[in-house]
């Protein structure tokens, strides 16, 4: 589904403050996994979703979905085949329009904008359907600012947008990072549930390692720039937080201590 | 305040409604504080008024006067997204360049339209008094355009641009072009404004190179007097709340210009203007100062 071919990604090339954020990834995901992403500060994890997504442009190599090369074209062209969710509950939903909005915004995402009106009764009842799922007694504040929500209100409703048209990758940035524990446990429960419902190709940024073995069906480690392992299968599910970490601090050949506390927090 | 003179403010409310729905767009669902605006006020009565005075057809005239005004909102959309040239200071640009323009539009710095027709002519045989018909006719033109305008801002396309000034990293993420929304907000701004100045010239009977300046102060005016007055999400309802504003800015400058124990004259305008968005602007904010200082003191207690 999602190939990424020697790509690369230079901030300020040719300048002093030179950043390579990627020095060629190659990663082949097929149809239907969940692959969740971690590494410390500046390993890539992000610049590589945002390449994917289209926010960044790979300065070298090639992205392709499925037989789609999607390397030149922009984040809003992909989004036929891409929904995402941000880890910044203000990021993915506009505060200052209506939740019925926000959704009916989603819901348009990969057609072209007409100019019937944008809402109407059929697709209220739909997202009063989808709202109910959250438990949050959403569905009766359609008309409410979006504002007014919590982020972890926001951040759910985000990842009900995420899915209201069918896509086939669902992009997920830290999105459970700025949630208290037991709102962040309840947005991973719908994420499990709408990637299974929608059998979709998932790409799932942590910072929590338990997180990342506890969801999906595959976990890769980025370090400077780079894949540094890939766990799948059975493998993978004989792995604990202290396998992983372990292997984090052999894999960089220094047995340096770490020294990210959110992933040891996280774990 | 005599008749005549407050249908005559009426008559420039409603006219000047569609500026403030032009800066609206711009300035609130855009999110792209747009200065052209002098420049395409200006230009639509230009262009409506040259075009007229060489015998052609005054509703083709005004069509075209609106295409100018949308062409240039254009050129500051085009500034500001191809060359990255800071949104203030494109359309600062693009309105210098048309007050040049606007001058060889015209041919010189104004033309009256005294004995020409005019949009009202067709109407003129059914005998209502002028003053009258003017208001009606303008009133007429606003209201329908409000209308178009709620139900555009409702459409997918319009509820697309709304995303795109609101949060423009969420309405890419979601398929929206935001470049392509950002040239036709400006273009649609700029061709309402520019329609206001093409019927603000056919109403007054003529049309000056300086009569855009200040347009922007004004229009900005009556968003924060409307928005002020009513605190809707409905569209439908903000469009509305920009044309009322805008009449009631007429109405209150109006009114400070006829009070003679006041002292006012009609150069005193551009300071008025200034108190009146100054004290629109800072009533809010000290409301809502007083406000949390009392939430704090409650708390407190």
């Amino acid at each position: 589904m999602i190939s990424c071919k020697d790509i690369k990604v230079t901030f300020n090339a040719g300048l002093a403050t030179e950043k390579r954020a990627l020095r060629g990834v190659d990663l082949e995901i097929p149809q239907g996994e969940f692959v969740t992403v971690i590494g410390s500060n500046g390993a890539g994890k992000s610049t590589l979703l945002n390449t994917i997504a289209g926010d960044i442009r790979a300065s070298s190599g090639k992205l392709m979905f499925d037989a789609w090369d999607v390397t030149g074209v922009s984040a809003a062209g992909r989004t036929r085949d891409v929904a995402r969710v941000f880890q910044d509950p203000l990021a993915g939903t506009c505060g200052n329009m209506t939740v019925e909005e926000n959704m009916a915004l989603a819901y348009g995402r990969g057609r072209r904008g007409g100019l019937k009106p944008a809402l109407n009764d059929d697709l209220r009842d739909l997202f009063c359907e989808q709202l109910k799922r959250l438990n949050l007694g959403l569905e009766n504040r359609l008309g409410a600012e979006m504002g007014l929500l919590s982020g972890g209100q926001r951040q759910s409703v985000s990842l009900l947008m995420s899915a209201l048209q069918p896509s086939k990758i669902l992009l997920l940035d830290e999105h459970t990072a700025a949630l208290d524990p037991k709102t962040a446990a309840l947005v991973m429960e719908i994420t499990d549930q709408i990637v299974e419902e929608k059998q979709l190709t998932v790409m799932m940024v942590t910072h929590s390692m338990r997180q990342a073995l506890d969801h999906g069906t595959r976990t890769i480690m980025m370090h400077e720039g780079k894949v540094m392992f890939d766990l799948a299968g059975k493998e993978r599910s004989q792995y604990d937080v202290k396998d992983l970490l372990n292997l984090f601090a052999k894999a960089r050949g220094d047995g340096e201590e770490l020294d990210d506390d959110k992933l040891l927090l996280g774990a | 305040m005599s008749l005549f003179s407050f249908l005559g403010t009426l008559e420039i409310g409603f006219i000047f409604g569609l500026v403030a729905i032009g800066v609206y767009l711009t300035f609130r669902v855009l999110d792209f504080p747009d200065l052209t605006v002098d420049g395409s006020f200006t230009m639509g009565a230009a262009i409506a008024a040259a075009l007229i005075v060489s015998g052609i057809n005054p509703y083709v005239a005004t069509i075209c006067a609106t295409i100018g005004g949308a062409a240039a909102g254009l050129v500051t959309a085009w500034l500001n997204l191809r060359f990255n040239i800071l949104h203030l200071l494109a359309s600062i640009l693009t309105m210098t360049a048309l007050y040049t323009i606007n001058l060889r539009i015209m041919g010189k710095p104004n033309l009256a339209l005294i004995m020409e027709p005019t949009v009202l002519s067709p109407f003129e045989s059914f005998g209502i008094p002028n003053m009258y018909l003017k208001l009606a006719f303008v009133a007429f033109v606003v209201v329908l355009i409000g209308l178009a305008l709620a139900y555009f801002l409702n459409t997918q396309y319009g509820m697309g641009m709304r995303a795109t000034g609101a949060n423009p990293r969420m309405a890419q993420a979601n398929g929206i072009v935001i470049k392509e929304k950002i040239y036709a907000g400006l273009a649609l701004s700029n061709g309402l404004v520019a329609l206001a100045g093409a019927l603000f010239a056919q109403t007054n009977g003529f049309a000056d190179s300086t009569m855009g300046i200040g347009t922007i102060v004004v229009g900005l005016a009556a968003v924060i007097v409307g928005e002020s007055l009513f605190g809707s999400r409905s569209m439908l309802v903000i469009v509305f709340s920009c044309i009322i504003g805008s009449l009631l800015y007429r109405l209150a400058v109006s009114a400070a210009l006829n009070a003679d124990f006041l002292g006012f004259t009609t150069s005193d305008l551009n300071l008025i203007t200034a108190v009146l968005v100054g004290l629109a602007l800072i009533i809010p904010h000290l409301r809502r100062e007083r406000k949390a200082r009392k939430a704090a003191a409650g708390g407190a207690s």
